[in-house]
């Protein structure tokens, strides 16, 4: 305020109005750029006159002459703000933003009693800061709007739901109707369609073929050429809309490094400048698909491995003498496939049952390639051999001559060792169930009799895999009606947890555990053990676990109800 | 007993000639309560709720009143599991009809199913494309089903609130990919108020709640109330557990040698306390303590123990300022105090 006001006119306000500046002052008012006008009454209550104004004044407010009315220059803002001895104002001028500000010049309180004060206008031009800072907030948002969507569309790694939240995402942001079109080499074209206000996406697929009546389209979904004009025009014919489009039509590619796609924008602001903003957001958005479509091809991968290495479902059919159960829960458990296996195998024309339930030193899906390389040799085994000892022979001969073969190419190391038990059941004339069991290097099976009693099995033999003449254990295992043996993997028994969190959960509780589920079937048997080691583990890591019950069907006295 | 046209559609009539079945352990004839009451022309899924779960739920109150044990439970729920495949190869649910695709999956470390199961069976017929994960399931396992079938909508079920901290990171897999996520069970809260502590879209108490809460969008909710300061305390209480529970035994039952069933019960005590300081709530501690010893279990936790584990749990905890809060607070006082109380 100062800095101005030792520019002022030393005797203003004087008796009569000036009709002009010619002092010194009035000079160095003239080369300001900021416009100055004083304005006052004729005498209180009378019409604001203008006394005074610079050359800069005349440029903003053209019109204004001195010594002549303020209204008559026609500028209503500026008119109202003197009327209303405003402080200051803000408000569009013959086509500019004018910022202004008022100073009464009667501060001094000497001759200013005998009009009305007179009144310094200070306006500036402020269209270009104004505009300037407008297209900085406008930055920013498209700014915020780019990190936005790169969160978002980071986070989802499914192709599908990649290309909704793509097309949701720009929708009412950089064009009222957004459509992604998406080509991932296959015949098929997909695509998804936001209307800014609906509440989800619109999504659909058409075949490649189905194009032939956009050319251009389907160029431009190739990736290799650049988008033609009237892609636009092509689109509007296809069966992807709500209603046909009708206002303008951007078409943007999606490049990206395994999928090719456009981004469509429909009834874009002209004046918005949406292309630049749309080409970043496609970049986004083709590196988004990308990466699903990568994920997708290693998932499916991953997928179709995992299902062929998983425990197979047991029989379903329980309506036998023999009951089996399982539980299973690998290390790690987003893989969900690891070194522990189990199966049991549909009855054989003999009338025997085979199981297994084995353990490959190492974890993870090393571990759960050589388990699946151990039951595929034992289906081709079965074909020519059925006793449980003797295959189990022949089963470490082949997992050694495989070994040696992995040695001589792989450059991964696999895991070449196991430990296991199987065997075959076969009903007993009585009711019950004999069990023939062979193993190599196992935790020894328990069996729980109907009647409570706990027992351990007594057999043991060698690691599988480890030596040419391993030694083979064999025995039989007569099972009541009722009773039931449980084989189990030492992920089980050497889970460590509990009070301390650094003991193992050793025989004898799994001896106690099984105690306590007498009665229970067998499914219902290794859901408890699996439960009790789960409390047991509170939440730390563990090994893989199986565990593979099987129970002679108990005799049913079916009460007629 | 299953004659066509003679059987009973009451649903209470049903529920009392299953739970008789599943006392017997009885599965052939559990089976043929249900599949009789649906050849009788009652809608499957007033079977699968109001007979089904609804005698699961008498099972889990038997339970927890003592009368039943641990294997008797399990072998009726065993039992219910077959019922319900029983009913659903029985009447086979129509396609879907394009709602929508959903994942139902059980809390990491929740090992009843069935509720869980029971909804997946029940949204099926509402037509939605559902897949069901099963027990138990890891956060990390839920993940990389969002990020393969990319469902519209994900469904959890608990019935144990010390559970609530795995929920936390079922619910940030699920934010990661933009997928609203649906809250049930006991788990939550009487009333579902712990489903928004940890940041579930919506809470339905039963399947029948869900499917309803399901036919329109569900509101996104914010990021939920657990802050740093409970995550801490409560990251502190799991790791601390195994020494917590030594102590808590050594004080309770100064003497006696190492018990398996009250090191369980001590265990149970700290998991309940770290998901009450998760949720910030002490009346989730509260429920807990007043349940303990209202089941005679032998070796475990008498309501007696309670004020002495409670104390020794103040003193231990002292660094956690939030944790002593909760366990000075008057809920969680007079809970273990409360002998009074009926």
């Amino acid at each position: 305020m100062d800095r101005m006001d030792s520019t002022m006119p030393a005797g203003a306000p004087s008796p009569t109005p000036p009709r002009g500046l010619r002092s010194l002052h009035a000079r160095m008012l003239a080369g300001l750029s900021e416009a100055v006008v004083v304005t006052g009454r004729t005498h209180p209550g009378g019409e604001e006159i203008v006394h005074a104004a610079n050359p800069a004044a005349g440029r903003l407010l053209p019109g204004l002459v001195v010594g002549v009315g303020v209204a008559d220059a026609g500028h209503d803002a500026f008119t109202d703000a003197v009327v209303r001895a405003r402080p200051g104002f803000e408000a569009e001028v013959a086509g500019r933003l004018l910022s202004a500000r008022a100073v009464r010049l009667d501060d001094d309180g000497t001759v200013g009693a005998v009009v009305d004060a007179l009144t310094c206008w200070y306006l500036t031009d402020v269209t270009e800061e104004r505009r300037g800072s407008a297209s900085l907030s406008r930055a920013q948002a498209r700014a915020q709007f780019l990190a936005e969507a790169g969160r978002a569309l980071h986070g989802v790694l499914n192709l599908e739901r990649t290309l909704r939240t793509a097309a949701s995402l720009a929708a009412g942001f950089l064009a009222p109707t957004v459509l992604v079109m998406l080509a991932d080499g296959s015949d098929t074209v997909r695509w998804a369609r936001a209307d800014a206000g609906a509440p989800r996406p619109h999504t659909g697929e058409m075949a490649r073929a189905d194009l032939r009546a956009a050319p251009r389209l389907h160029e431009a979904l190739t990736g290799r050429a650049p988008i033609d004009p009237w892609v636009g025009v092509e689109l509007t014919e296809l069966p992807v809309w709500h209603e046909r489009p009708d206002g303008p039509v951007l078409v943007v590619p999606v490049p990206g490094t395994v999928v090719q796609g456009v981004l469509v924008l429909v009834g874009a602001d002209p004046d918005a400048e949406v292309l630049p903003l749309g080409e970043e957001y496609a970049v986004r958005v083709g590196t988004a698909l990308s990466a699903a479509a990568l994920y997708r091809e290693q998932a499916h991968l991953g997928h179709v491995l995992q299902a062929s290495l998983e425990p197979p479902p047991l029989p379903a059919d329980t309506s036998g003498d023999l009951l089996v159960g399982s539980a299973y829960r690998p290390a790690r458990e987003s893989l969900r496939v690891g070194g522990d296996f189990y199966e049991v195998l549909p009855r054989t024309a003999a009338g025997r049952t085979p199981f297994l339930l084995g353990d490959v030193c190492g974890k993870g899906i090393e571990a759960a390639v050589l388990s699946g390389r151990v039951r595929q040799s034992l289906h081709a085994l079965r074909l020519v051999e059925q006793d449980p000892a003797t295959l189990l022979r022949l089963l470490n001969v082949a997992l050694l001559d495989a070994a040696d073969l992995d040695a001589a190419g792989s450059s991964v190391t696999m895991p070449r060792f196991a430990t296991m038990v199987l065997g075959d059941a076969q009903a007993r004339p009585d009711g019950g169930s004999r069990l023939r069991l062979a193993t190599g290097g196992h935790p020894p099976p328990y069996v729980l009799r109907a009647d409570g009693r706990v027992e351990e099995v007594d057999v043991i033999g060698s690691l599988v895999g480890a030596l040419r003449d391993a030694e083979v254990g064999a025995t039989e295992v007569l099972l009541a009606p009722g009773d039931t043996c449980l084989l189990y993997t030492d992920g089980v028994t050497e889970a460590r947890g509990g009070p301390t969190g650094r003991d193992f959960y050793d025989e004898e509780r799994l001896e106690a555990a099984l105690a306590g589920c007498v009665g229970a079937p067998p499914q219902v048997i290794c859901e408890r053990v699996l439960q009790l080691l789960s409390e047991w583990l509170g939440g730390r890591d563990h090994d893989d676990v199986a565990l593979l019950a099987l129970q002679a069907a108990p005799r049913r006295t079916r009460e007629a109800p | 007993m299953t004659a066509p046209g003679t059987a009973a559609v009451a649903p209470a009539t049903l529920r009392a000639e299953y739970l008789d079945r599943l006392g017997a352990s009885d599965e052939q004839g559990a089976i043929d309560v249900a599949l009789g009451a649906v050849d009788a022309g009652l809608d499957v899924e007033a079977v699968l709720l109001d007979v089904v779960a609804e005698a699961q739920r008498e099972v889990g109150e038997r339970w927890a009143a003592g009368a039943w044990s641990v294997v008797q439970e399990h072998i009726a729920t065993h039992i219910s599991e077959r019922v319900v495949s029983a009913v659903a190869r029985h009447r086979p649910a129509g396609p879907s009809s394009g709602v929508g695709r959903i994942a139902v999956a059980c809390l990491d470390g929740e090992w009843h199913a069935l509720p869980a199961r029971l909804l997946a069976e029940v949204l099926t017929r509402h037509g939605w494309d559902v897949t069901f994960l099963g027990s138990s399931v890891p956060a990390a396992q839920l993940a990389v089903h969002l990020h393969e079938t990319g469902p519209d909508v994900v469904a959890v079920s608990s019935s144990l609130p010390s559970r609530l901290p795995a929920a936390r990171r079922m619910v940030e897999a699920c934010r990661a990919s933009g997928i609203p996520i649906l809250a049930g069970g006991a788990a939550f809260g009487p009333c579902g108020e712990w489903a928004t502590a940890v940041g579930a879209d919506g809470w339905a108490p039963d399947a029948r709640a869900a499917a309803a809460l399901l036919e329109g969008p569900l509101p996104r909710a914010d990021a939920g109330r657990v802050d740093d300061a409970s995550r801490e305390e409560q990251a502190l209480l799991h790791t601390r557990r195994p020494e917590l529970v030594a102590g808590l035994a050594a004080r309770v039952r100064a003497g006696a040698g190492p018990d398996d069933q009250l090191a369980d019960d001590l265990g149970h005590l700290v998991d309940f306390l770290a998901a009450a300081v998760y949720v910030d709530d002490p009346g989730l501690l509260a429920r807990f303590l007043r349940w303990v010893g209202t089941v005679a279990v032998p070796g475990g936790l008498t309501r007696e123990e309670l004020r002495g584990a409670v104390d020794d749990l103040t003193e231990r905890l002292a660094d956690s300022p939030r944790t002593v809060a909760l366990l000075r607070s008057e809920p969680v006082q007079e809970a273990c105090s409360g002998t009074g109380a009926a």
